[in-house]
């Protein structure tokens, strides 16, 4: 070791850190996370009308099939997550655009695909290339635990 | 982000917790085989969700774990005598046996049957691999011993160290389930430590800081793949398997043994690692066993005697600024186990998970608080067995791999990511 020995009584706060002591920490607000969630087929669009029933901070839902991809891309002026909704019949097409549209302006990329693993493998090999976070799940809940857990 | 509820519901484990009662459906490590070494060994002193026991070997060899307290005033039996066929308390010399049975009460009469009613709670202890496991649930539920491969192979294949955290479980399991940190935090050990240097995957690794990740459910738990960008548009994929409920295998580096850790809740606010390394199919070499018995790799270097690393936080984890600057270490603190838990323990006891702010890439620590929450509430609702109490759930590997863009690592690595004894495990 080269840097030369310190007084210990220098790391006294950090060794008396308690459970009780977390509340206070990171005192400030926290801001949500604006997420654009894009059904990519008929079945994921039925899983994002439930989620979005939701109380959302800011996040805002589409169906690909819905809406022309020019108003996908304004929404993308102030989202800083899409967040990708699908099951086997996932539009990979729409997919590939949007991951674009999203490399263009720094927007991070995730992915949901619901199904079992056999059943969804075609949407995973689709999404694989333009979600940066990839999750195959059966379970619905996890579309809301997620964007909760990212204070959506 | 959790909600208070949610975060201490997952982060409780004393007895009558909801999160408690999970643990107590699952074998978990109770002590490293090394602290009991022979029959009549001095009995070793075990907090483990929050219980205080009493480990000790009988003159017969057989292992026990019972409670610490004598029946009669409350002393710890730690001070006790070890002799034949039981612990004997060093205050008035009340005897108990492995099961927790009073044998002797010196104070009554020679014919008093009084001993036969006094017994303390006592759990299994069983030793398997370098492990002794125990189970303290119900024992009408008690499932078949552990399978985790590094346990199953050869004595002469694996190795196993033991380590203090000041940190709850949770925060501490979550650093085997986040990939994401290695690039970063542990920067230096791929190039340098012994255990690590010199693969393919290690170029794959610092040359794409960037992975992309996959989460996939499994039958005990999940597995979690990174990907990496490889030659001619292939993906390097990184995979870790998750077993629930504190489980975890780092993926392979080259011929290097394969290691992992099991995260056991010491109490709310401290937690025991247990550290292993093993190769499936070849004995460890003498300058691995060395090199882990140093703290290289993911083991720690402890303090001779204890199992409290020497990095620790009253040292402020013996920070070398200059190393840091000179890029040897990312953080500065020596050890790929103590970099972690330095910055874990930073977090406070118990981290405040209502003032996080995850990213997407965080989906794997996201899925894995909801299979523990979602398996928490199932039990204690329903009673239903949570995943990865199966001995089958055990028998899983990591793998690391370079695919074709197009394919799933899960369904290419099926067989992979199955424990096959005498087979090699799939590294690059």
């Amino acid at each position: 070791m080269t840097t030369p020995q310190r007084p210990i009584l220098l790391n006294s706060c950090a060794r008396a850190a308690t459970a009780e002591e977390a509340r206070f920490r990171i005192d400030r607000p926290i801001g949500g996370r604006a997420a654009l969630v894009l059904a990519l087929d008929d079945e994921a669009a039925d899983v994002v009308d439930r989620v979005a029933e939701k109380p959302w901070r800011g996040a805002r839902f589409f169906h690909a099939g819905d809406v022309p991809f020019s108003q996908l891309e304004a929404e993308l002026a102030d989202a800083d997550v899409a967040i990708m909704i699908a099951t086997a019949d996932a539009d990979g097409e729409v997919a590939a655009a949007l991951a674009r549209a999203c490399a263009e302006r720094g927007i991070m990329t995730a992915g949901l695909i619901l199904g079992e693993q056999l059943e969804v493998a075609g949407a995973v090999s689709a999404l694989r290339p333009y979600a940066r976070n990839l999750m195959v799940t059966s379970d619905e809940d996890d579309v809301a635990e997620v964007l909760t857990a990212l204070r959506a | 982000m959790l909600k208070t509820e949610i975060n201490e519901l997952l982060t409780h484990t004393g007895p009558g917790t909801p999160m408690g009662e999970l643990f107590r459906r699952y074998w978990i490590p109770a002590l490293h085989a090394e602290e009991l070494p022979e029959n009549d060994c001095p009995p070793v002193r075990v907090k483990i969700l929050s219980e205080r026991l009493i480990a000790f070997r009988d003159s017969e060899g057989k292992y026990g774990l019972i409670d610490e307290f004598c029946a009669h005033r409350g002393v710890s039996l730690w001070f006790g005598r070890v002799e034949e066929r039981g612990i004997r308390c060093a205050y008035h010399g009340w005897k108990y046996d492995v099961t927790g049975q009073c044998l002797e009460v010196p104070s009554e009469p020679e014919n008093s049957n009084f001993c036969s009613k006094v017994r303390l709670t006592a759990y299994p202890l069983v030793k398997v691999g370098d492990i002794l496991w125990t189970y303290m649930g119900d024992r009408e539920q008690q499932p078949g011993l552990p399978e985790f491969e590094f346990a199953q192979v050869p004595a002469e294949q694996t190795y196993t160290s033991k380590r203090w955290q000041e940190s709850n479980w949770l925060q501490a399991l979550e650093g085997g389930i986040d990939s994401s940190h290695v690039s970063w935090l542990h920067s230096g050990g791929l190039k340098s430590d012994p255990l690590f240097k010199g693969t393919k995957g290690n170029e794959y690794n610092l040359n794409d800081l960037r992975p992309f990740f996959e989460v996939a459910e499994a039958d005990g738990g999940l597995f979690v793949g990174a990907r990496r960008n490889a030659e001619n548009g292939n993906y390097y994929w990184r995979i870790t398997p998750y077993v629930m409920p504190s489980f975890t295998l780092v993926p392979p580096r080259g011929d290097h043994p394969v290691h992992g850790h099991f995260w056991v809740p010491i109490d709310d606010e401290n937690t025991w690692v247990y550290t292993f390394d093993y190769h499936p199919t070849r004995s460890l070499t003498p300058e691995e066993r060395q090199a882990m018995i140093e703290g290289h790799g993911v083991h720690s270097r402890n303090i001779p005697g204890t199992y409290r690393p020497m990095e620790n936080k009253d040292v402020d984890y013996l920070i070398d600024r200059e190393a840091q600057k000179r890029g040897e270490t990312f953080s500065g603190v020596r050890g790929i186990a103590q970099q972690d838990a330095s910055l874990q323990e930073s977090m406070g006891p118990i981290v405040d998970r209502t003032k996080e702010r995850l990213v997407s890439s965080d989906t794997g620590i996201i899925k894995a608080r909801q299979k523990l929450r979602k398996a928490v509430e199932a039990l204690r609702d329903e009673g239903v067995m949570p995943p990865g109490v199966d001995p089958a759930h055990h028998r899983v590997r990591s793998a690391a791999i370079v695919l074709p863009q197009e394919q799933s690592f899960i369904e290419a690595c099926r067989d992979d990511l199955r424990a096959r004894p005498g087979v090699a495990h799939t590294s690059v």
